[in-house]
């Protein structure tokens, strides 16, 4: 069968970016080497170990068990695009100082899944997160430190919603 | 990239995304084999990535409005159209008491990033003795609705997976939805599992109970998966809960029916005689947990 290539339009953090695909080909690998995102790692490619997560139209998904041509039209968050260049999101800057990671091959994986489960849970237990995060795998097994992490994220981000709402009271 | 091992590639293939079914049924009336149905990919993808499927036509069924159905019709039942993915199932309302079995299920497969993707039909259609979703199915009297150029049909769940990785379906059908009956009042469902340490299931078991003190009108329903290569309901036991015996007899006695109607077989995952045991045991606590004892 003749290789047919494709145009496809994929906004990546922010930034529209048209790409040439071939049918076969793997959103993972299409972010990697063509929109040179590094932040998303290919570890398995068989949806196990959850590196090459990244949110499609908002939601985490493993990008090994996703077509690139599938992501045309859509919209593609990974690590780098949590918060402005050269700054930190909250939930980023409580892993630095949890220290929640050794190699931190997997961070960028575990730190989207969180941020997603902080947008849709805002007060996870830790059985939540451990229960949420379980698709990911983490050999250094800083697990600990991350949850840790995500779950002094979610108190700033609750204190700092009530001390929004006292004043919008007042 | 490719180092070389054939599963961190995929094989070549033309995607094709209809816009409607009947766009989706001619390209499969036409490729018949040669095309395969792509929605969450999961499983279609592995089996292309290790070269166990290699169709000339991936056909994205995303598009088509009418599989994104997930429909409760109250007495009419529940309809789970071809698309709707696991954590879409898990936020569904009607599976939160009433059809809970299911819930269950799918609570307990792959792991909630998979789960945005992953669709209880793919599920089905894998057909697979290790698939949890076809044991639920069962207790809730599922259909199958399969389309084809040449119109509908509605395949019972306990029809609808043939052997291993066989289905009832046509080379040219597409299953549109599945359609759940709803259980008697007020009654309560579970499911369980045991799984190898790869987390393939190789006993499943759903079970579904209404008025358990009441034996003139208890209705006690049991399923199971994954011990032999179809799953199948267990009606024998069934019938046995309608007299008035003691409950915990009762339970003794299902499970010497379900020991002499079972025959599990022996595979990578387990052998026959484990299988036999944890079958009892899930059989048990399952009964037990319905009917408070």
């Amino acid at each position: 069968m003749t290789e047919m290539a494709h145009s496809v339009n994929i906004k990546i953090n922010g930034v529209d970016r048209k790409l040439e695909i071939k049918d076969n080909e793997l959103l993972l690998d299409v972010i990697r080497d063509k929109a040179g995102v590094k932040s998303v790692k290919a570890g398995c490619w068989r949806g196990e170990c959850g590196l090459c997560t990244v949110l499609l139209d908002g939601k985490p998904v493993k990008s090994c068990f996703v077509l690139a041509i599938e992501a045309d039209g859509r919209e593609i968050v990974t690590a780098e695009g949590l918060a402005p260049e050269g700054q930190l999101s909250l939930l980023q800057k409580h892993f630095v100082e949890k220290a929640a990671l050794q190699c931190g091959f997997c961070t960028p994986s575990f730190v989207l899944t969180a941020h997603y489960l902080l947008s849709m849970n805002p007060n996870p237990t830790e059985r939540e997160i451990r229960e949420y995060l379980s698709g990911h795998i983490c050999r250094c097994g800083t697990y600990k430190q991350m949850i840790e992490a995500i779950l002094e994220c979610a108190k700033e981000q609750n204190q700092a919603k009530q001390v929004t709402g006292h004043k919008g009271k007042g | 990239m490719s180092f070389g091992s054939s599963y961190l590639t995929l094989p070549d293939f033309q995607y094709l995304k209809p816009k409607t079914l009947q766009d989706a049924l001619q390209l499969l009336d036409e490729h018949k084999d040669e095309a395969k149905i792509l929605s969450g990919g999961i499983g279609l993808l592995a089996f292309m990535k290790e070269r166990l499927v290699d169709p000339h036509w991936v056909v994205d069924i995303k598009a088509i409005d009418e599989l994104h159905t997930l429909r409760d019709e109250g007495a009419k039942g529940l309809t789970i159209g071809a698309t709707s993915t696991m954590n879409q199932l898990l936020d569904f309302e009607p599976l939160k008491e009433k059809y809970k079995a299911l819930r269950d299920c799918i609570s307990l497969l792959s792991d909630p990033v998979l789960r945005n993707r992953s669709t209880l039909v793919g599920d089905i259609c894998e057909a697979l003795p290790y698939v949890d979703g076809p044991t639920p199915l069962l207790l809730f009297d599922a259909e199958i609705e399969a389309a084809s150029v040449k119109g509908t049909r509605q395949v019972p769940m306990s029809e609808f997976i043939k052997g291993v990785a066989e289905t009832a379906l046509e080379p040219n059908e597409i299953v549109v939805a599945i359609h759940l009956k709803p259980p008697p009042e007020h009654s309560k469902s579970l499911f369980l599992k045991h799984t190898s340490s790869s987390e393939f299931s190789i006993v499943n078991v759903a079970a579904l109970c209404a008025n358990p003190t009441k034996p003139e009108s208890r209705t006690v329903r049991l399923a199971y998966g994954a011990i032999t290569p179809t799953p199948a309901r267990v009606h024998e036991v069934e019938e046995l809960f309608k007299r008035k015996t003691p409950v915990s007899q009762l339970i003794d006695e299902a499970v010497s029916v379900v020991r002499k109607s079972t025959e599990p077989m022996t595979d990578v995952l387990a052998k026959a005689e484990y299988r036999s045991h944890i079958l009892e045991v899930l059989t048990i606590r399952a009964l037990r947990r319905l009917l408070g004892r």
